[in-house]
């Protein structure tokens, strides 16, 4: 025991609590009339619950019911949200409402079974040529460059980790299998995914001149173990979407600002 | 207990098990009312837990500065236009959705490292945790595709840790409250407060906080502190100390909130990978060490990966840890063992995997559930080490703080022993 807690000796009463002085003690049931003057420099630590007013008694008990209800079931929703599809969650679809978005829980860490795939983002655009007609560039892998900035590096970042991998898991949810999007979160993907590229193309080409732009995903099987009997095809394989027309808002905005300038 | 089992008489019945079961329920139940009223629990617990998600998202913003504008900006390629349009039926709250101005999404990144710093050191906390929460909001609900377990993990504790007295130790707070007397005016307090009370009447006035849950929140903790200082100035008595009793039940159903979050987290990772072949067959760590995304130093992790044996140790050991955490918190020794081997594996992780900052956030998780003991030796360490540093004359002013308002308190599965102490000496 620490010397700053109240043990018995400081508390005058055996065990902690003034409700298990006064059910343990008949005597006690009349309360003790504790003055607010010998209140005053109380620590709550030391003040037996005994000792308060009903009303104050009052507004503890309603105080513990009501946290102790909410805190219930604010754990009952987060669980029902992270539980699978059961007989209970069937039924409550408030917990979802209640869970996102502030509350979302996203816990399958590598689970049920980890990515066997490396996922490959690359990209080809169609840009205008000055003498006329158009040019198709070479497939782009947007995502050797991130794996450029992240190998060797301690502190990775979010920019190199998370925008394009994490980016491309949202379109491939927002589409269909054939490629086709779904409602606002397919559309807004694809704007998003034109972003991305265009923002890391700016570097090394000018982007205003793109017209179109496709992508396709490249997956590589991880082969299985040395020490497994499993063979897998390792070849990648190539998933292409359709070619998408750029918007101007697609564009860098220092790409955008030059490019007014030079209108003006 | 007192009641050792004695052979009972040739003929006679064994007594009952559940003899004063109800009256012992009674008194447990009394006791635990008095604690979860009178008592802060696990303040040296809630301040690390505090720290480190300070310190989590503080070198997290840091190292990120380069990248700001990429990741939440007005200029990300996930552009305010496709962000306003994505939230705008779901009503997540982010201050950088109210305005697509260069100026106030700095305003907004650079606050947040401040009321970081101001987490981490414990100055002004309860107003400091609320803006923390704030920024941490702003910025992942802002972009909300940028963040991985380690961001989920951050945003929920940032809400949690708005209701708890977590500064009660290791914090600037509480070196003010062991030097001022309990009814000093604290002008700086009352400042804040008038400022923190016209930027949410300016932000509920333009419309801009429009959600009602969160206007509800907001001026309810503004009204709080209103209440609580009027109190303690103006009745010390019965009034102070049932609103200090409210305000310890508060905290400690946070802190329950928090822990059952962590067993959450864990019992969720485990029991879904129990479910996968890969983590079956015992091959399952090995995939992640071969992909690319998560593989920084490919040598190390090939070298690993190649050992089956190792692997299956490390893919059996994670789901044995993760399902068996819950029930490790029934014996405070077996959850002490599980709570190194997970810090000890989120350090693998942060390495092997290039995930430093969830792994951060995983620890300063676990954190809640570290013993008092081990808390306060690892407390009085830092500080002996501090004071050699430091010369005599910044010495005098860090001097040691004032002991821990409210006792260390128990938490499930753990008890701060004599035993404990002084085994950590």
């Amino acid at each position: 025991m620490l010397p700053s807690e109240p043990g018995p000796a400081e508390s005058g009463t055996p065990g902690a609590s003034g409700y298990e002085a006064a059910g343990e003690d008949g005597t006690a049931r009349g309360r003790p009339e504790a003055s607010d003057a010998a209140l005053r420099d109380a620590a709550t630590e030391t003040v037996r619950l005994r000792t308060l007013s009903w009303p104050s008694r009052l507004v503890v008990a309603l105080a513990i019911g009501g946290l102790a209800v909410y805190a219930t079931v604010h754990l009952a929703m987060i669980f029902l949200y992270v539980a699978p599809s059961n007989t209970v969650r069937e039924q409550a679809e408030g917990a979802r409402d209640y869970v996102l978005p502030e509350f979302e829980q996203n816990w399958k860490l590598f689970a049920p079974n980890p990515l066997q795939r490396n996922v490959a983002v690359e990209v080809r655009v169609e840009t205008s040529e000055p003498v006329g007609g158009v040019r198709v560039s070479d497939w782009i892998s947007l995502t050797a460059m991130d794996i450029e900035n992240i190998e060797g590096s301690l502190l990775p970042s979010h920019a190199d980790q998370n925008i394009l991998r994490r980016g491309w898991d949202f379109l491939t949810g927002a589409h269909t299998d054939e490629g086709e999007p779904i409602g606002l979160r397919g559309e807004l993907s694809e704007a998003y995914l034109r972003r991305i590229a265009l923002l890391r193309l700016s570097d090394t080409m000018d982007v205003t001149t793109v017209e179109r732009v496709q992508f396709r995903e490249a997956r590589t099987r991880v082969p299985a173990p040395d020490w497994r009997s499993e063979d897998f095809d390792t070849s990648t394989t190539y998933l292409p979407m359709d070619w998408w027309t750029v918007e101007p808002e697609d564009l860098p905005a220092d790409v955008r600002d030059d490019a007014a300038e030079d209108a003006s | 207990m007192s009641d050792t089992p004695t052979a009972p008489a040739p003929g006679a019945l064994p007594p009952s098990p559940f003899k004063g079961l109800s009256k012992g329920f009674d008194s447990a139940l009394a006791r635990g009312i008095g604690h979860v009223t009178r008592r802060t629990l696990g303040p040296h617990q809630t301040a690390i837990v505090r720290i480190g998600f300070a310190v989590t998202m503080l070198t997290f913003l840091l190292r990120e500065w380069p990248h700001r504008g990429e990741l939440y900006g007005p200029d990300s390629p996930w552009g305010f236009d496709l962000a306003a349009r994505f939230t705008a039926n779901n009503q997540a709250f982010s201050l950088l959705l109210w305005n697509d101005s260069h100026l106030w999404f700095e305003l907004v990144y650079h606050l947040t490292i401040l009321a970081s710093v101001a987490m981490l050191v414990g100055w002004r906390t309860r107003l400091s945790s609320l803006l923390f929460m704030i920024g941490v909001l702003s910025l992942q609900n802002r972009s909300i595709f940028m963040g991985d377990g380690g961001d989920n993990v951050i945003h929920l504790m940032a809400m949690y840790l708005t209701l708890t007295r977590c500064a009660r130790v290791w914090s600037l707070d509480a070196r003010r409250a062991a030097r001022t007397p309990r009814d000093a005016t604290d002008p700086a307090g009352i400042a804040l407060w008038a400022l923190s009370g016209a930027a949410l009447l300016a932000a509920l006035l333009s419309g801009e906080l429009d959600s009602p849950i969160w206007s509800m929140f907001f001026c309810g903790m503004w009204a709080a502190h209103a209440v609580w200082w009027l109190l303690r100035r103006h009745a010390p008595g019965e009034p102070r100390i049932v609103a200090d009793m409210i305000a310890n039940l508060v905290h400690n159903a946070a802190l329950l909130v928090i822990m059952c979050e962590v067993c959450l987290i864990y019992a969720t990772a485990g029991w879904y990978k129990i479910q996968g072949s890969r983590w079956q067959d015992g091959t399952a760590v090995y995939y992640p060490m071969n992909l690319d995304y998560f593989t920084p130093w490919p040598w190390l992790t090939d070298f690993l990966a190649a050992n089956g044996y190792l692997v299956l140790a490390m893919s059996y050991g994670t789901v044995f840890v993760q399902v068996g955490f819950v029930f490790a918190l029934l014996n405070r020794r077996a959850k002490n063992i599980l709570l190194f081997v997970m810090v000890g594996e989120h350090l693998g992780i942060a390495v092997l995997m290039g995930l430093p900052f969830f792994s951060l956030a995983m620890i300063a998780m676990d954190a809640v559930f570290l013993p008092t003991a081990f808390l306060l030796w690892g407390g009085s360490r830092l500080r002996l080490g501090a004071e050699r540093l430091l010369p005599a004359s910044v010495r005098h002013r860090f001097a040691a703080p004032p002991p821990a308002p409210a006792a260390a308190a128990s938490l499930p599965g753990q008890r701060a022993t004599e035993r404990e102490t002084a085994a950590h000496r």
